[in-house]
């Protein structure tokens, strides 16, 4: 017996030391070449592209994929964000049904995650920033959208925090300095003409005025040179290169059957020009939907469907009082110089006019400001314009995956269609990347894109009517830029 | 002493439904020839031999013997990557219970015969649901049940064959998911597939020129599976159409094995043993999987193995009339070449340990329990053709794994 008892011990023994062979060799990650850069205290300045917005909401598993995160897990900081729990923070819009295509919007708020964190947020992206607002905000109501529209934006409390403290309240810039932070991307100045855009150019009725933003942004790059960090700066996109202008036009060129209302004398879509509340005689016809010549925003998907209908669900959707002088909506919606398609809900040429002049004027101002300062820069406009070009020749290759700017299938933009998807961002951070490598001397590794998950969420029950997508009402009405 | 053979019999028959093991080839047998590191063609003295080499059973004692035992895998894998990553993945404890049965009966001088089931081939792999290779694989089981009928002529002390055929069946299980990008979440994949009859042959050949010296070689035919099963898919609602679903087949050829070895007793006490095992794995180029439905892309993942081989040495020392000492160790050569290496069979070479303790407890009846180390070889792969999104990025990384196997026989006699 002792005998045997001594056999399983040794037994024993001989299995617990061949356990020990389990372990294997330590592996290290190649060090991140990251040049004369220094992460070490990385902020990031903007709105809600810098924020990791998507999708109409600010939600935690698209703020993982914001491009200042990705860019600090690829050079290996510390990045502290505004976590909001899923569904986020502004009713985050999810797809009901792919075939027929519909959305919804998700009514739950996600909670704040990380409120007591003790220091400025690594990323100060507040969703709805404007230019003025880097230096001049601290609060929902001293934001440039409450002080010359008179309407609050709670994001700002959300992210700068300064209503509970006692201290002096801080904007976007001094959170930034109060980190002293050693490299600081500021890309801010798009909503100073998305506000134009995306209301049709009814709200606010123009772009932010060049000089203005001149003035503003010289004043915010001086600021942010002040602090004696590397920066880098990124310009506005094209407008006409996301699918918020782009995706509901062709559609309606398509899918209206122009050419039997040609037979009745209906020359196109007759719609108001910008300015114009009452009847129009001013028309777009198929080929000017289909090519751009006009852009139809996405808020107009709802009532694509409508078009050539006796309706008047615009004015009681969007809360008109009553209907403006002249309108008749026992007339057939859009194809009745009576009831044209509303201005709120496309971009006359005039007015496509006026947001590219101010986009490209607000990057030259951009751009010379990055030179006076010495600042990188991250050309997003011509980036963006570049893949909305190959749209039309296959699309656009990241990491083995074609993406296109096109709606909900081009993978590129979430449901909101002006803010990118997890992929998206990822395309995006690997742009700054791209200058930090060459103003750097460094060789940050650029992300996999195709290791990103997707984001586009999904949802319950379905409604869909005339082969037009359908958007909940008010769908876009919290979309913040 | 038979009534305790049936109900230890009955009591791992009804475990026989969780049969299976790691690693795809299975070379537990018997718990002797596992102490040996499988150096056991030339010496088969017990009815493992079956499967051994079945050219020895008429040198064995007795008129009948029998061999019932389980072995116990407990196998570890872990995967460090994606390169340039070297975040740590390790693959869920599971352990497995291959076992074995064999039967052997003398009918002259001449001719022997034997029967027996075992699990020749299996594998047994699971990871995290939301591991970094979760589109690759998460659960994958196969597991095949082999039942060999063999025929031996003995021809005087020291000349033996044998022949042989085996009826088997296998079932496989793999699970992966599937991206939906630009949607968020994942699909669930679920393959299942069985086939219930499948057919190999075997030859044994045993040579004993004298008491101190013998050498045998066997062989066993390839065995191909034809699967028939059925896909499911979960995901969204919204993309169900869109999912891989319904009937599906698979093929799977198991591969040819000849092994050879001899048997030395150098001294009164002490035998060594040593065996060179060649392993047809090029039997193994694809993974296929066809869909029934022509609208679905069939899956087809090149494995283009190689055949491989295993050097085995194993010792028994004779402590005394009733307990043995035995000790082995193996080489089994990695048949996958490393751009290959999928996380569902995470194959390196590998170096294997055993000893084993055999115990006459009573007259014609014994025990033999033996304990096997495996460590696989550190693989580092730099070129994969094995993709983890979408956009086919390649999976590389570092693979370690190791297994503890414990095994147990119980063998009987009827002189």
């Amino acid at each position: 017996m002792k005998k045997i008892l001594k056999s399983i011990m040794i037994f024993a023994g001989i299995v617990l030391l061949l356990s020990a062979c389990e372990d294997f060799t330590k592996l290290t990650a190649p060090p991140v070449n990251t040049g004369t850069a220094d992460f070490s205290r990385f902020v990031v300045i903007g709105n809600s592209l810098t924020a990791g917005y998507q999708s109409g909401s600010l939600f935690e598993s698209a703020q993982k994929y914001s491009y200042g995160n990705l860019i600090a897990k690829q050079v290996g900081t510390t990045f502290e964000q505004p976590i909001v729990s899923d569904p986020g923070f502004g009713s985050r819009l999810e797809i009901k049904s792919l075939d027929p295509f519909t959305l919804v919007n998700n009514p739950i708020m996600g909670t704040p995650q990380n409120l007591n964190y003790p220091l400025p947020y690594n990323n100060l992206g507040v969703p709805g920033a404007l230019l003025y607002d880097v230096l001049n905000a601290t609060s929902s109501t001293t934001c440039a959208s409450y002080v010359f529209g008179g309407v609050p934006n709670p994001m700002f409390d959300l992210i700068l925090r300064n209503s509970d403290t006692t201290a002096t309240p801080l904007s976007q810039f001094q959170q930034a300095a109060a980190l002293n932070p050693t490299m600081v991307i500021l890309w801010i100045g798009n909503n100073d003409v998305l506000g134009f855009a995306t209301s049709g150019g009814t709200s606010p009725s123009a772009p932010t005025d060049v000089n203005v933003f001149e003035g503003l942004y010289n004043a915010t790059a001086g600021a942010i040179a002040s602090l004696g960090a590397d920066v880098v700066v990124a310009n506005i996109p094209n407008v006409s290169s996301i699918p918020f202008f782009t995706t509901v036009g062709p559609q309606i060129a398509m899918g209206v059957p122009w050419y039997q209302l040609a037979a009745l004398g209906v020359p196109g879509l007759f719609y108001q020009e910008h300015g114009n509340v009452g009847p129009s005689q001013t028309f777009a016809d198929s080929l000017t939907l289909l090519t751009g010549g006009v852009l139809v925003t996405l808020k107009g998907s709802s009532y694509a469907s409508l078009i050539g209908q006796p309706t008047g669900k615009f004015y009681r959707d969007f809360g008109f009082p009553a209907l403006p002088p002249g309108i008749d909506t026992t007339q057939a919606f859009g194809v009745h110089p009576l009831n044209p398609w509303p201005d709120a809900l496309i971009l006359d040429p005039g007015e496509i006019t006026t947001v590219q002049t101010a986009t490209v004027q607000f990057n030259d101002i951009i751009s010379s400001a990055a030179e006076t300062y010495g600042f990188g820069l991250a050309d997003m406009f011509s980036f963006f314009n570049q893949i909305r070009m190959n749209d039309f020749t296959g699309g656009t290759v990241f990491d083995g995956i074609t993406f296109t700017t096109f709606y909900v299938v081009g993978g590129l933009f979430s449901l909101d269609g002006v803010h990118p998807t997890n992929q998206g961002y990822a395309i995006v951070a690997n742009e700054f990347i791209k200058v930090f490598n060459s103003k750097f001397g460094a060789n940050i590794p650029l992300i996999d894109v195709s290791a990103i998950p997707g984001s586009l969420n999904f949802t319950g029950k379905v409604r869909f009517e005339n082969g037009f997508a359908q958007f909940p009402k008010g769908a876009f009405d919290h979309l913040f830029f | 002493m038979r009534r305790l053979i049936v109900t230890l019999m009955l009591m791992l028959g009804l475990g026989t439904t969780s049969i299976f093991a790691g690693g795809f080839q299975i070379n537990e047998h018997g718990a002797r020839a596992m102490a040996l590191g499988g150096a056991f063609t030339a010496v088969v003295n017990d009815a493992s031999a079956v499967y051994w080499n079945a050219a020895g059973l008429g040198f064995l004692e007795g008129s009948t013997n029998f061999i019932l035992g389980t072995a116990m895998i407990a196998p570890k894998s872990s995967f460090r990557g994606v390169s340039p990553s070297v975040d740590a993945y390790y693959m869920e404890n599971q352990v497995f219970y291959p076992s074995h049965f064999f039967i052997t009966q003398k009918f002259s001088d001449v001719i022997s015969a034997g029967v027996g089931l075992s699990t020749p081939f299996g594998l047994g792999t699971k990871w995290d649901e939301d591991w970094v290779g979760k589109y690759l694989a998460v659960e994958t089981e196969l597991r095949t049940f082999s039942a060999p009928l063999v025929l031996t002529f003995t021809f005087g002390e020291q000349f033996a064959i044998s022949v042989g055929g085996s009826y088997s069946w296998a079932d496989v299980l793999i699970t992966q998911k599937s991206p939906l990008t630009p949607f968020a979440g994942d699909a669930f994949v679920h393959l299942e597939g069985d086939d219930m009859v499948a057919f190999g042959y075997n030859a044994g050949i045993l040579w004993r020129p004298s008491d101190v010296f013998s050498v045998g070689a066997s062989f066993h035919s390839e065995v191909s599976y034809e699967f028939e099963g059925t896909a499911t898919a979960t995901g969204p609602s919204q993309v169900s159409s869109q999912l891989p679903q319904g009937d599906i087949t698979a093929s799977l050829t198991t591969p040819m094995n000849i092994q050879g070895g001899i048997a030395v007793r150098v001294v009164d006490q002490l035998r060594l043993s040593a065996d060179f095992q060649w392993v047809a794995w090029s039997s193994y180029d694809t993974l296929a999987v066809d869909f029934k439905d022509p609208n679905i892309d069939d899956i087809a993942s090149p494995r283009l193995y190689k055949d491989s081989y295993i050097i085995r040495f194993g010792a028994e020392f004779n402590w005394n009339d009733d307990i043995s000492l035995l000790g082995g160790v193996y080489y089994d050569k990695n048949p996958v070449d490393p751009q290959y290496v999928n996380p569902s069979l995470p194959d390196t070479d590998r170096l294997g340990f055993s000893f084993g303790v055999d115990a006459n407890l009573f007259e014609n009846f014994g025990l033999t329990a033996s304990y096997l180390f495996i460590r696989g070889d550190q693989l580092t792969v730099t070129n994969s053709k094995e993709t983890y999104t979408p956009g086919g990025s390649p999976f590389n990384g570092t693979y370690n794994s190791s297994a503890h196997i414990l095994s147990f026989s119980l063998y009987y006699t009827i002189n």
